[in-house]
């Protein structure tokens, strides 16, 4: 599908799409690194072994510079809903308010109150209060994240809602509307591939000291963990929560995962794209390699599962791009194979005792920290992409959602803004988390400071 | 129920304004209370562990107006779209130049900083004030309940108005005034030495300043919305605002003669949340008053959610307010007195 540039539709959609992919870059490490700080300083209050509170320290300084890039990319989003979607804040704002308003009752007040305490706080709270702030912050950061999800999984799956007269939706039971099956299910694959990006990150940092000769200590440190959660996390991604996932879009989206999946004809036995090029002129998968009868099993559970195909639907109930969506959910699904890959010799070779000395493997660590952040951007591609031409699916159309009233000029305006500010915000944060990086984990006590500059900001 | 969140919409609002307010008046100040890097430290250490357990006010109310008055939110946020995204990127460019101004010991790196901090905050000042100008004087609402608002049209309070005419300009300025004043309360009663003997006598001289100032904003207001003073007699909540006001007022002014920091402080942070209450009390039911038509205006149960949303919304609002107040009690501790560069650093490296 070629994007229509004409339609203002496509610019709220792009706007919002940029600032929430951007935005999300952050998010995802907090809420990965957030237990891996709760863990160290639990093992600093236990054993009282110097190095876990170094660990705890070090995190925690690139968890902060995270976090606040994470919070002033987020407030905008809050009022996006309002900008760039007024349709779908008239129409559904009374039911999908209710968990943005939650979040920033429960969730942020609890992280923004703690985070100062967490990072410059050791020595004025003692070393159990400054346990507990950590758990604070990790509470409030997976809390918000739940709350985000349940959002999306009413925008996938609505529960919960009723239509009042005036034709707008109301919160019948909040009950239901909170425990969607689909935002139980999004939550543990979405919080399983933050942990996996957490774990790739401080694997990463921990390959490269090891590698430069440099903290082996901490190195250490961080490459055990790093890996062991990182192997368990990436193996979550895929089984049970993907798995899970999958089946989800199998039984309430089946255009979606047929979108997904480039399949056109429907039919028993369906075969799994693992490579191909979907042709939707023709109607097609072109150069395709698949394994047959594994989609039917993976969708609904037998090999002779009947799996619909995207000609089986109107067409304009068809996910409008579904070229984007298939290249987002395959090559997702194949950086997730190979994080179980790299994970799993990492621990094998940890577990042999070799991993300090395999430097190919070290190389490969310090090198992919990247790619989690790519697969999790796939894997939203693949949620948003795939619930479209619905902004609330089954309900409410995309077309019907954005701001009548802000002209498409207007959006690329602010758009353009977006893109200069978070160049700049990137660079900034590369420069500062490098630095922090550069100086590593063995240079600072608790608080210390080597200049004298104030401020006990987060 | 719908004037019960009415009235949380509007606590939440005045609450974020009047904490963020008072760094914005900080901000303000900054150069010229604090001259040498050492005092800039001071003053950004003076608002920097809890700026962002302030803004999250200003997230929560995001929240809680597409919650409980979607129509408003849709109606509002869009029609004032440009105005919007500058406040968003202003509160952004600050909340960074508060980060990571002091990360790095360089002078050249801190006065950069310090001007993005000292420009956001200035133009997020004026920009509130705008905003609250704009909700007295009303937008120019069509037919269907939609807007568009052009940053400015002729100046003139009546019909295709702008963002920016003389009513919402002179309510912008006053807004300055009263936050600068609130920032240099805030400040005396956080800092020593130079700092505070400078930030203690423009917080006296602001706030004598601010009493014409008022008595001039409010004739204004009289000629763009004579009724809602009319208004104001019938609503018991205005009164018991107008009551908070007074009362504060009592307390800023014995509070900076006797050089009683805190009860100055307590002073200007309820003069400006009565003031932000009076003014919502007047309005109440209308949310978005219209220039054009007045039989257009959206009013609060025009914009509201349903009933039953509001009320499942009711009891978890509530008690989520206690947390909130729960952890700032907690964590306050930590942070009450003075600042202290030397033990308030950034603990850098």
């Amino acid at each position: 599908m070629n994007p229509d540039f004409g339609n203002p539709a496509f610019w709220h959609r792009l706007h919002f799409a940029f600032t929430i992919t951007y935005h999300y870059l952050f998010p995802q490490l907090t809420m990965g690194l957030a237990w891996f700080i709760v863990f160290w300083k639990w093992k600093a209050l236990r054993t009282g072994d110097e190095k876990f509170n170094r660990a705890a320290r070090f995190w925690a300084k690139i968890f902060g510079l995270n976090f606040a890039v994470g919070v002033v990319t987020g407030i905008p989003m809050e009022f996006q809903f309002g900008t760039n979607w007024a349709g779908f804040s008239r129409y559904a704002g009374g039911i999908v308010g209710q968990t943005l308003a939650m979040e920033g009752m429960f969730a942020f007040f609890l992280e923004s109150a703690f985070i100062g305490a967490l990072i410059w706080g050791e020595k004025r709270l003692g070393p159990r209060n400054h346990f507990l702030a950590a758990v604070g912050v990790a509470i409030g950061s997976w809390l918000s994240g739940y709350f985000i999800l349940v959002t999306n999984a009413f925008m996938q799956h609505p529960k919960g809602y009723a239509v009042t007269s005036n034709e707008v939706l109301s919160l019948a039971d909040v009950g239901a509307y909170l425990t969607n099956p689909w935002g139980l299910v999004q939550f543990a694959h979405n919080q399983s591939a933050a942990l996996v990006t957490g774990s790739f990150v401080i694997a990463a940092i921990g390959a490269f000291y090891q590698l430069r000769g440099v903290h082996s200590e901490q190195a250490k440190l961080y490459l055990n963990a790093g890996t062991l959660i990182g192997l368990v996390a990436s193996i979550a991604v895929a089984f049970p929560t993907g798995d899970a996932q999958a089946k989800m879009v199998g039984n309430h989206q089946p255009v979606t995962l047929a979108a997904m999946e480039g399949r056109f004809q429907g039919g028993r036995l369906a075969d799994l794209a693992v490579i191909g090029q979907p042709n939707v002129e023709q109607q097609r998968l072109e150069n395709p390699i698949q394994l047959p009868g594994a989609l039917s099993f993976l969708a609904y559970g037998t090999f002779k599962s009947y799996v619909r195909g995207l000609n089986e639907f109107p067409k304009d109930n068809w996910p409008d791009n579904v070229e984007l969506l298939y290249y987002a959910f395959h090559i997702m699904i194949t950086l997730g194979m190979i994080f179980i890959v790299i994970m799993g010799l990492a621990t094998w070779q940890r577990w042999r005792g070799r991993l300090e000395s395999s430097t190919g493997l070290l190389w490969v660590l310090m090198l992919a920290f990247p790619f989690p952040y790519i697969a999790n951007t796939l894997g939203w591609m693949t949620a948003e992409l795939g619930r479209q031409p619905w902004l609330i699916y089954g309900l409410f159309r995309t077309s019907a959602g954005y701001s009548k009233v802000v002209g498409a000029g207007d959006t690329i305006f602010t758009l353009i803004g977006f893109a200069g500010l978070y160049f700049i915000l990137g660079l900034l944060f590369l420069y500062l988390v490098g630095r922090e990086i550069y100086h590593g984990p063995d240079t600072a006590g608790p608080d210390s400071s080597t200049l004298s500059n104030a401020a006990v900001s987060l | 129920m719908i004037a019960l969140w009415y009235g949380i919409l509007a606590f939440m609002l005045a609450t974020y304004i009047v904490l963020d307010g008072r760094n914005f008046g900080a901000g303000i100040l900054h150069w010229i209370v604090a001259k040498s890097p050492a005092e800039r430290r001071q003053v950004i250490a003076a608002i920097g562990p809890l700026w962002s357990w302030h803004e999250v006010w200003l997230v929560g109310t995001g929240g809680v107006m597409v919650m409980a008055f979607p129509r408003l939110t849709a109606a509002a946020f869009s029609g004032y779209y440009l105005a919007l995204f500058l406040i968003l990127w202003c509160v952004l460019l600050r909340g960074i130049s508060i980060e990571v101004g002091g990360h790095i010991n360089d002078r050249l790196w801190q006065t950069f900083w310090d001007a993005v901090f000292v420009l956001s905050n200035i133009l997020l000042a004026v920009l509130f004030g705008a905003a609250s100008g704009n909700l007295v004087r009303g937008v120019p609402l069509n037919r269907d309940g939609t807007f568009y608002l052009a940053f400015f049209t002729d100046f003139r309070v009546h019909g295709n108005v702008g963002l920016l005419d003389w009513y919402t300009v002179s309510m912008a300025l006053f807004c300055v005034l009263l936050l600068t004043a609130h920032g240099a309360t805030y400040l005396t009663m956080k800092t020593e030495g130079a700092v505070h003997g400078r930030a203690a006598a423009i917080a006296r001289r602001l706030w004598i300043a601010a009493i014409p100032a008022f008595l001039l904003i409010t004739l204004l207001t009289w000629q763009v919305r004579p009724e809602l003073f009319r208004g104001l007699i019938f609503r018991p909540l205005a009164w018991i605002s107008l009551c908070i006001c007074v009362a504060s007022i009592i307390a800023l002014l014995t509070g900076l003669r006797t050089g009683r920091e805190h009860r100055a402080l307590l002073g200007s942070t309820f003069l400006l949340f009565g003031l932000l209450m009076t003014g919502a009390a007047s309005l109440y039911p209308v949310m978005l008053f219209s220039t054009i038509d007045p039989a257009d205006q959206l009013t609060a149960p025009l914009c509201a959610a349903s009933d039953q949303s509001l009320r499942i919304a009711t009891p978890w609002w509530f008690s989520a307010l206690v947390l909130a107040f729960i952890y700032l009690f907690i964590i306050q501790r930590h942070y009450s007195g003075k600042v202290n560069v030397s033990k308030d650093n950034q603990g850098l490296y």
